[in-house]
This record gives structure tokens, C-alpha cells and sequence, in this order.
């Protein structure tokens, strides 16, 4: 290992500059790809984080088929007690239960259509951070009063105010007319025009008097301490719920969430592929005119007896040692970029809009961790050792009396 | 000096001496110039795809509105409706379409349920929007005139509310009293739209129907213009201006979806970010390439100046060699590309990522777009940066001291 | 009527503390249409002064005369000119570009001086067929060996009907049987051309062929022979 060590080492050093072009190869697509990926999985994990901390949560348990159809009738029975058994069996609080129809809201000058929740005030809070979003008045605090929360833009639309008095009118569960009085007690603002547009809040009871509901829901929210465990609590909520519900995960609820991850991900695999590619066919190409400029050399050792392999593997020496100093490099780099950017914020033009079609604040501030640290160099490494093999190959096919020819 | 002929014979030449190494640049370099057209021609596609349908979602590239429908779409804000002289000023103006819509929120409720939605009263005949939403009337028909009592609505709007054609449904919204005003109607047919969400948000009628059952008398919410080509907008907005200078508001789509127009703008961003993190990891193995291929031909380039070669020729020499390299992997590149394209040539079904991509605001088949404009910039941007990359290695060649360099070992 | 005149010129290398004089006062005078052999053993000075005299190199004093024109104050671009239209070079190896063909080789000064091509095709053809080549005109350098190489590398020198030609140590890669082949080529082409000829070698029979023989040593003219014809 010593002499071929060194070997390796020295003849790195034969054309310094040669060396360190193909290392800055691979430090600048090391650097892009911490950058990226840390950008891209830190830019993810709020995406999701704020998607579903307005309303959706980590799971919900739902009747089958409304949360494609969202059919009033579509329902939970006796929902209060489900979440009072869910609560009970899995020994976690952050779970609600909620009612959801459609309803045209009239103030005296206005009227709108809206999406009306009716919610447990006291789990709600827990499970959804609308409650705190509210900026003007108060959150509904009992389960019977004829009281509504409003989205600012509705309220702006509505030209309704605390204290109004804004009426419902809807179907119920089962087709027939709905139609109720609830005064507006907290104006809410999210900045997700859509939810702020679209969204009504009344306290569950009241919403189970104006739509027949009659003890049912249509959906059981629920938080779980944290996002790895998601998987593990649908197992066990999945063994606790009867026949005739269902539980779906947060990616079931909000496919696109995730199908924009998706996308976005497999964009991103093209211009990381393509990245470590060019980095490969430039460390091929170093390697191939360090054994081509070497073929008399290696003849001489050749007939002297060394076998082919071991200078294949000299290559490969030669190879892993640009390669973990660009691994090294390139990853030091991109860290402290990365770094700079985690306390400085990342933006760029036209992002504003596209934040806000994301739920994402307005700058990115990436995070370094160890995976978006780590993968890119690694797969690069990889790649180079692989690009590296042709040339190791081909002293498999020297000639010892042609190669001495060569000058 | 005419070494021109000299210059470009050695530069082929030395070319193809090591071609094993040349072939590597030459793979790395189309696989570079391939990447840079096929992301784009995906991103182009995406955003053309993107920006079509929203603007037919709008649509109407340009835009009429009282000035305070936008933030407050009620019944109150209203437009007077553009009477036949005006129309006859759309004609000069040769404007090629404008139509004159209602456009309220409203609630539809059916025997099981009730939904938000967008109430539309339309001209059928004029109308756009319907045509370009519905572009399927899947079930059913479509209206027939503007007096046309019958509603057209999305097949999923259909299904929730489990109505079908021939069935009732009543629609809820509210007059310029603040009187909630219902009016039933029949379902005359179904449409599909190419993103889910619009289906489940439009229900079009006749406008007379819509504008009598809200007692507006002729008046409507928006007035959607459209021209001939949806990026240049901006003559479009001045004549539509002109043509109402009232108090109304006209807006080009630009104005009315800021996340469309955003996104062309980081899209442009992100092609020369692209085009320039590519090149630079291109850069290092074609100076490298350089750097080794003056190495190896010190003696020779000593050579041709002890004889009288200028320096300018070695100089010229290398960067004829390095574009030579670079055209050669280009033309390689633009023309995977183009094979890439046609493979693909009714588009990329991701239909996986449907919702995905709805949230993007995209539809769920990609059609790739090669545009020239986009072909034109890689390539003269490759070819522009290259040739400054071998600069430096050039130089440094053409400065050898001969005697030096002919005795060099 | 003298074609070279060197005046007092010195050279000096520095090797790490030691000073190396590559030529030390050295004057000559050459004539037009001579023959002239510089011999020296191994590190005398013999390229320092064929480069001196060709403008390859600078002395740090003392001056170089081509005929009327003093060499050591041009710049590089007009001694890169006169290398060009006044002198041919034939160096001890590596004196063919490589991707070149013997033909291209020979016709390569003559095209960077803007020749035009018919006439260039019938000079290279007449000089290849002066030195015994014209049945390997395509052929590149590796493809032929060290004394057809040397031959192109001199009618590469003399084709541009240069009124100088240095030859550096030309046949030091050569056997004896060639070398006396390329001389006998030199010599025959400096009585049918006038050309003058200043040859470097520290080979016997080589200086055999010379009418004037130049002895050096330690960068110092120690001998000036004429001798008479061969
Ligand atoms: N570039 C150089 N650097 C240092 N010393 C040199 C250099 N070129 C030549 N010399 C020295 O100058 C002396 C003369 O060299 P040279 O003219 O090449 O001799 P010759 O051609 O007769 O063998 C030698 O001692 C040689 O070592
Ligand atoms: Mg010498």
C-alpha cells in the first residue's frame, strides 16, 4: 500500500494544474448540489409544514370517498366520540373533529359562497393554527353559540364586521334547506388568499343544529407529535376505527403537495444527473491522458513484471485521491455558501408570487444538514470512480514491447 | 498575412491526434448542449402550457372591470354593457374577439347538495371562455344564445352535486338589492376542463337569463379582449383603453395573474442560471483538454514560431480548435435534442403528478418547445463562453519562447 | 557581401550560483554563398550562436548583422518576419509539425508568407524532387524515418529561396551513411542556390565538407580554418 500510495500521490503532482482543474470540476458541482438540495429538501419540508398546518393536519379520518367527493352525507357517526376514543386509545391530544359544507353566505349588502367548518373550539386549536390567525376579535370558544369566524377577504367582500350578523344559507346532510344566523366574533388572516377567501368557522354544535347533523362529522383531525410518526399513528388509528371509515394521510389529502414535490424532484434529477455526468467524463477524460502519457512507463513496468491489475488499481488510487479532495472541497464549499445563505435568506426575482401559490414565506432560508451535505459530493465521488474504470481498463489490454515504443 | 487556411488545417488536425480524448469533450459537451435545449424546451413547454390555460381559465388577455370588482366581485360592480356602437368600435379597432360576461359568485345547490361556484352568464357566440374551459362538451349540449336558459357545468361539479343532464338545480346569488335572489335550471350538458379545479368552479348560462335574474338590467361584470398574440398585450390594453376611457378598469393578464407572469420571469432566470451552471461544469474539462493538448505540442508550437509563425496564429490556432470542439459538440447536442423531441411528440403524460401539477398551475401532459430564440442563445452562449475559457490556455501558448520551447523534453 | 556579422557578443547563462558564458566575445564575419561549419563539443555554444544569428535569441551584448539589418534591436514580430523571408532552419529533431504531410511541411512557411497555392504545389514538388522525396510527399512524419524526415526539414528550409539557411547539429540522429547523404544535400544545394550555409556539429566527417571550419570552446572562437573545397 505505501509505495503505491505515494506513487499515486506523486504522479497526481506531475501536471498540478491539470489536478486541480478536474478537482474544481468537481468542487463547483458539489458546491451546486449542497446548495440545491439544501434549498430544495429545507424548501420542501415548509412546503408541507405550512400546507398543513391550516387545515389538514397529519391524517384525517374520513367516510370513504368524501375526500374526493365531499358530499355532505359522506359522514362520521358520532364523531365527538371517535375523538374522544382516539384521544383515549392513543393517548394524544391534538386531535378534533370537524364538519364541513358548502353555504352562501349574506351580510346585509353581500353574499358569498364559502366553505363552513364547524369545529370544536378547544381541539381545534390544537390541531390547526387558524384560531391564532385571528387577528381582529376572538376565536369561537363554546360548541353551541350562533357564532362565525371569517377569512379577511371574505369579511372584506362581505363588508361584514365583528358583531355582524351574517346569515347561512345551505343544504343539510340530507338535501334539504339549510339556513341559520351567526354573528361574526374574529376575522381571520392567513395570507392564503384562497383560505382567507373561502373559509368559515362555526363552533360544531351549531353547525350539527343548521345541518341536520345529528351527532355526525366528516372528519376526525389529527397531529402527531412529530413527522416521522405519521406512518406508525395510521397504523394504529387504522386498527382503532370501524369498518365504515377510512384514514388518510396527509399526502392522500393533499396529493398535489406532494406531486409537485414530485415534479419538482425529478427536474431537479435531470440537472443533478447531467451535473455529475460532466463531472464524470472530465475526470475520464484526465485519467485517460494521465495512462495514455504514462503508456511507456507502464510498459517498462509491465516487463518487469508488475501485473496489469495493480496499475488499474493505481488509477483507481489516483482517482479516489482527486476525488475525495473535490468531495471535500466541494462540500466545504457549498456548506458555507449554503451557510450564507441560512442567515442571510434567499430570494429572487418573481418569487413573492410564486411563495405565495406555495405557502412559502417570502425568502428561503436554506438549511444545512447532513444529507443535502453529503449525497451530492457522494454521488459525484462515485461517479468519478466509476468514469475512472475505462481508463483503469484499458492497461488490461497493454502490450508491454508496444507500449516501450511509444514515446 | 493569409495563414488563415494554415491555421484552420492544423487546428482539424490536432483535432483528431488524441480522439479518445476529444471524443470524451465531445460526448461531454453534447450531453451539456443537450441538457441545456431539452430542460428548456420542458420548462418552455410547462410555462407555455401554464400561461395558455390561464389565460384561457381568465381569459381574455386583456381585461374590463369596474374599478372595484376585482377585490369586491359582487353584483354592485358592474360595467355598462358595451352598447352597439362601442361594438362597432371593437370591429375598426379590429380587435379580433371581446365578449361581455356576468360573472357572480354563487351558490348551486342540487336535490343532495350545494356548492360555491362562479356563476357565468355568456354570449355563446362570442364567448370564449366556455370554449375554452368546456373546449368538451362531453354530455349533453352546449348553449345556444345569449338568452339561452339552460346551464352547462363541469363534470365533477356534476357528480358532486349528483346531478346529470336534464336534471334541476337551483343557483343562489344576490341582486343589487342585497336581495339573495334563486332561479332554477335545467342542466343542458356537462363539460371536462383540462384542470379538475375548473371544473368544479364554472356554471355558465346565457347572460340575458343571468342578467334578468339578477335585475342588472344589460349590465356585466368583465368585458374579456383577446388579440392575436397573448405576449404582445401591451398595444392591445392602450386601444381597449381608448376605446372605454371611462372609469373602468383594463388590465392585461400580466396584471390580472401575478404568478403567471412571475413565472416567465424566473423561468427566463432560470434558463441562463441553467445554461451557465452547465457551461461551468463543462468549462473545466475543456480548459483541461486545452491545457493538456498545448502541453503535449510545446516543441511544435516552438517550432512554428522559430520558423516565422506569428503568435497571433498559434493563438488563433487553439481557439480554432476549441470552437471547432465546441461546434462539433453542439451540432452533436441540437440534434439529440431534436431526436429527443420527436420521441416524445405528443407530449410527456406525468398525468401521475396531475395534481402536482395543478397546484403549479400546469396541466398534466408536458409538450416540450423548442424555441429557435432559445436554440440560438445556448448555442452562441456556449460557443461565446468557450471560446473565452481557451483564452487564457491560448495565450499562454502563443507567449512561448521558441528556443525554449523547441528544446523542451 | 558578408552575410553574417557578429560583433563582440556575449551571452551568459545563470545556473543556480554559476554563471555559464554560452558565448564569450565572439566575432565572425560570414560571407555570402559560404559553407561554413561551427564545431564544438557538447554545451559549447553552438545553438546559443545559430540562435543568435537567427533571431531565436538575444544576446545580452554585442550585435548580429544580417546583412544591412542589426538583428539584436528588432522586436519580435520583425524577427519573427525575418525568419520568415531570409532564413531556413533545420534543427537536430523534432523538426516536422506532426499532422502535417512532407508536402505540407515543406509548403507550411511558405503558406504562412501568403504564397498562393499552385505556386507553393510547384515549389514543394521541385524541392522534394531535389532532395530524393517525391515518392513520399503524403506521408507524415512518424511515417518516415530520421534521414527522410531531416530531408524534408531541409527543403522546408530552403524552399522559400532564403539567403540564409542554420542548420543546428542536423545530423545527430542520423548513421554515419546518412548523415553523409544529408551533407553531401547540403553542400549541393549551396553550390546551385548560392545559399549560405552555417552548420553546427561536433561530427568529424561532417566538418569534413565544410570550406570553412569554425572551432569552439567555452563560448569562445578558438580556431577559423578555410579549407579548401571538397
Ligand atoms: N537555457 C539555458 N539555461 C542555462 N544554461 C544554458 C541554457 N542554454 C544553454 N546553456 C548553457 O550554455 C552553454 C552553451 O550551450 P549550447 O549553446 O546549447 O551548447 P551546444 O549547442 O554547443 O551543445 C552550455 O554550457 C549550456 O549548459
Ligand atoms: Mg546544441
Amino acid at each position: 500500500m505505501g509505495i503505491t500510495f505515494r506513487l499515486a500521490w506523486r504522479n497526481l503532482w506531475r501536471h498540478p494544474r491539470r489536478t486541480w482543474l478536474t478537482i474544481s470540476a468537481m468542487i463547483f458541482s458539489n458546491a451546486v448540489l449542497v446548495f440545491m438540495m439544501s434549498l430544495q429538501l429545507g424548501t420542501y419540508e415548509l412546503m408541507i409544514g405550512n400546507t398543513l398546518q391550516f387545515l389538514t393536519g397529519h391524517m384525517q379520518v374520513q367516510a370513504p370517498g368524501f375526500k374526493d367527493d365531499m358530499k355532505m352525507r359522506q359522514v362520521v357517526n358520532d364523531i365527538d366520540a371517535l375523538a374522544e376514543t382516539l384521544r383515549d386509545q392513543l393517548k394524544l391530544e391534538d386531535i378534533t373533529p370537524r364538519s364541513s359544507g358548502f353555504a352562501l353566505l349574506s351580510s346585509d349588502s353581500r353574499s358569498y359562497g364559502a366553505q363552513i367548518l364547524g369545529v370544536d373550539p378547544e381541539y381545534e386549536r390544537r390541531v390547526s393554527i387558524i384560531p391564532s390567525l385571528v387577528k381582529q376579535g376572538r376565536f369561537l370558544d363554546t360548541r353551541e353559540a350562533p357564532e362565525i369566524v371569517i377569512g379577511e377577504v371574505l369579511a372584506r367582500n362581505l363588508k361584514a364586521d365583528l358583531g355582524d350578523e351574517v346569515t347561512l344559507l345551505g343544504s343539510g346532510r340530507d338535501g334539504s334547506f339549510a339556513a341559520a344566523v351567526a354573528t361574526v366574533v374574529g376575522i381571520f388572516h392567513s395570507g392564503i388568499t384562497d383560505l382567507d377567501r373561502g373559509i368559515a368557522e362555526v363552533p360544531i354544535g351549531f353547525f350539527d343544529d343548521v345541518f341536520y347533523m345529528q351527532g355526525a362529522g366528516h372528519s376526525v383531525v389529527l397531529i402527531t407529535p412529530g413527522f416521522w410518526m405519521i406512518e406508525p399513528y395510521k397504523v394504529r388509528v387504522e386498527e382503532l376505527i370501524e369498518d365504515d371509515v377510512v384514514v388518510h394521510d396527509w399526502d392522500a389529502l393533499q396529493p398535489g403537495l406532494k406531486q409537485a414535490i414530485q415534479a419538482d424532484l425529478s427536474g431537479a434529477m435531470i440537472i443533478y444527473t447531467v451535473l455529475v455526468i460532466l463531472v464524470a467524463f472530465s475526470v475520464m477524460n484526465t485519467q485517460l491522458m494521465s495512462v495514455l502519457e504514462r503508456t511507456h512507463e507502464f510498459g517498462v513496468v509491465m516487463s518487469l513484471g508488475v501485473k496489469p491489475a495493480r496499475l488499474g488499481w493505481l488509477v483507481i488510487l489516483e482517482t479516489t485521491l482527486m476525488g475525495l479532495g473535490g468531495l471535500c472541497l466541494g462540500a466545504a464549499a457549498g456548506g458555507l455558501i449554503t451557510l450564507w445563505f441560512s442567515y442571510n435568506g434567499f430570494s429572487f426575482p418573481g418569487m413573492d408570487q410564486m411563495a405565495a401559490q406555495f405557502n412559502l414565506p417570502q425568502r428561503f432560508f436554506p438549511q444545512v444538514t447532513l444529507l443535502s451535505l453529503c449525497l451530492g459530493p457522494t454521488i459525484v465521488f462515485i461517479g468519478s470512480l466509476l468514469s475512472s474504470g475505462y481508463p483503469a481498463l484499458r492497461l488490461f489490454w497493454l502490450r508491454p514491447v508496444e507500449a516501450m515504443r511509444t514515446v | 498575412m493569409n495563414t488563415a487556411g494554415i491555421v484552420m488545417r492544423l487546428a482539424w488536425r490536432n483535432l483528431w491526434r488524441n480522439y479518445r480524448r476529444t471524443i470524451i469533450m465531445l460526448m461531454a459537451i453534447s450531453i451539456g448542449a443537450w441538457a441545456m435545449i431539452f430542460m428548456i424546451a420542458m420548462l418552455r413547454g410547462m410555462v407555455g402550457d401554464m400561461i395558455r390555460d390561464g389565460i384561457n381559465a381568465l381569459p381574455g388577455v386583456v381585461q374590463v372591470h369596474h374599478p372595484d370588482y376585482r377585490d369586491d366581485p359582487s353584483v354592485e360592480n358592474l360595467i355598462t354593457m358595451p352598447s352597439g356602437e362601442i361594438e362597432s368600435v371593437f370591429k375598426e379597432a379590429q380587435i379580433q374577439y371581446f365578449s361581455p360576461r356576468v360573472r357572480v359568485p354563487a351558490i348551486v345547490t342540487s336535490e343532495r347538495a350545494s356548492r360555491g361556484v362562479t356563476l357565468v352568464g355568456v354570449d355563446p357566440a362570442k364567448e370564449s371562455l366556455i370554449q375554452a374551459v368546456g373546449s368538451n362538451i362531453g354530455e349533453g349540449r352546449n348553449l345556444e344564445s345569449v338568452d339561452d336558459s339552460g346551464v352547462v357545468i363541469g363534470h365533477r361539479l356534476a357528480n358532486k352535486l349528483e346531478t346529470s343532464v336534464g336534471k334541476r338545480i337551483v343557483l343562489m346569488s344576490q341582486d343589487r338589492n342585497n336581495e339573495v335572489v334563486d332561479r332554477g335550471y335545467r342542466v343542458i350538458g356537462l363539460f371536462t376542463a383540462k384542470l379538475p379545479a375548473q371544473e368544479e368552479m364554472f356554471v355558465f348560462s346565457g347572460r340575458t337569463v343571468v342578467q334578468k335574474m339578477l335585475g342588472i338590467g344589460d349590465a356585466v361584470s368583465e368585458v374579456a379582449v383577446s388579440g392575436p398574440d397573448y405576449k404582445l398585450v401591451e398595444p392591445l390594453v392602450q386601444e381597449v383603453r381608448q376605446i372605454f376611457n371611462g372609469s373602468e378598469e383594463v388590465l392585461s393578464w400580466q396584471e390580472l395573474d401575478e404568478y403567471l407572469s412571475a413565472m416567465m420571469g424566473i423561468i427566463d432566470g432560470f434558463v441562463f442560471v441553467w445554461i451557465v451552471v452547465i457551461f461551468l461544469a463543462l468549462s473545466f474539462g475543456l480548459v483541461n483538454t486545452l491545457v493538456m493538448a498545448i502541453f503535449e505540442r510545446v516543441r511544435e508550437i516552438g517550432l512554428m514560431l522559430a520558423l516565422g509563425m506569428r503568435p497571433a496564429s498559434i493563438l488563433s490556432q487553439i481557439i480554432v480548435e476549441s470552437v471547432f470542439l465546441l461546434l462539433i459538440g453542439l451540432a452533436i447536442g441540437n440534434v439529440l435534442a431534436y431526436v429527443t423531441m420527436l420521441m416524445l411528440p405528443a407530449g410527456i403524460d406525468i398525468s401521475d403528478l396531475a395534481d402536482g401539477m395543478e397546484l403549479m398551475g400546469a396541466s398534466d401532459v408536458l409538450h416540450p418547445t423548442i424555441n429557435v430564440k432559445d436554440i440560438i442563445i445556448v448555442n452562441t452562449f456556449v460557443l461565446f463562453l468557450g471560446v473565452l475559457a481557451s483564452l487564457s490556455p491560448a495565450w499562454k501558448a502563443s507567449r512561448y519562447e521558441p528556443v525554449e520551447a523547441i528544446t523542451k523534453v | 557581401m558578408t552575410a553574417i556579422r557578429c560583433i563582440n557578443v556575449c551571452k551568459t547563462y545563470h545556473q543556480g550560483r554559476d554563471e555559464i558564458k554560452a558565448l564569450d566575445h565572439v566575432d565572425l564575419a560570414i560571407d555570402e554563398g559560404a559553407f561554413v561549419c561551427v564545431s564544438a563539443p557538447s554545451g559549447g555554444g553552438k545553438t546559443t550562436l545559430l540562435n543568435a544569428i537567427g533571431g531565436l535569441d538575444m544576446p545580452d551584448s554585442g550585435e548580429v548583422w544580417i546583412g544591412d539589418t542589426r538583428i539584436d534591436q528588432l522586436n519580435k514580430g520583425e524577427l519573427a518576419e525575418l525568419r520568415l523571408r531570409h532564413i531556413g532552419f533545420v534543427f537536430q529533431a523534432y523538426n516536422l509539425i506532426p499532422v502535417l504531410t512532407a508536402r505540407e511541411n515543406v509548403e507550411f512557411v511558405m503558406e504562412v508568407r501568403g504564397v498562393p497555392s499552385v505556386e507553393r504545389q510547384k515549389k514543394s514538388r521541385e524541392i522534394l524532387q531535389e532532395v530524393g522525396l517525391e515518392d513520399l510527399e503524403g506521408r507524415r512524419p512518424a511515417e518516415m524515418s530520421g534521414g527522410q524526415q531531416q530531408r524534408v526539414a531541409v527543403a522546408r528550409a530552403i524552399v522559400t529561396d532564403p539567403s540564409l539557411v542554420l542548420a543546428d547539429e542536423p545530423t545527430a540522429n542520423l548513421d554515419s551513411k546518412t548523415s553523409e547523404g544529408l551533407m553531401d544535400l547540403f553542400a549541393k544545394l549551396n553550390k546551385d542556390h548560392g545559399t549560405t550555409f552555417v552548420i553546427s556539429t561536433h561530427d568529424r566527417r561532417v566538418m569534413a565538407h565544410a570550406r570553412r571550419l569554425v572551432k569552439m570552446l567555452d563560448g569562445c572562437i578558438v580556431e577559423d580554418i578555410r579549407q579548401k573545397g571538397t
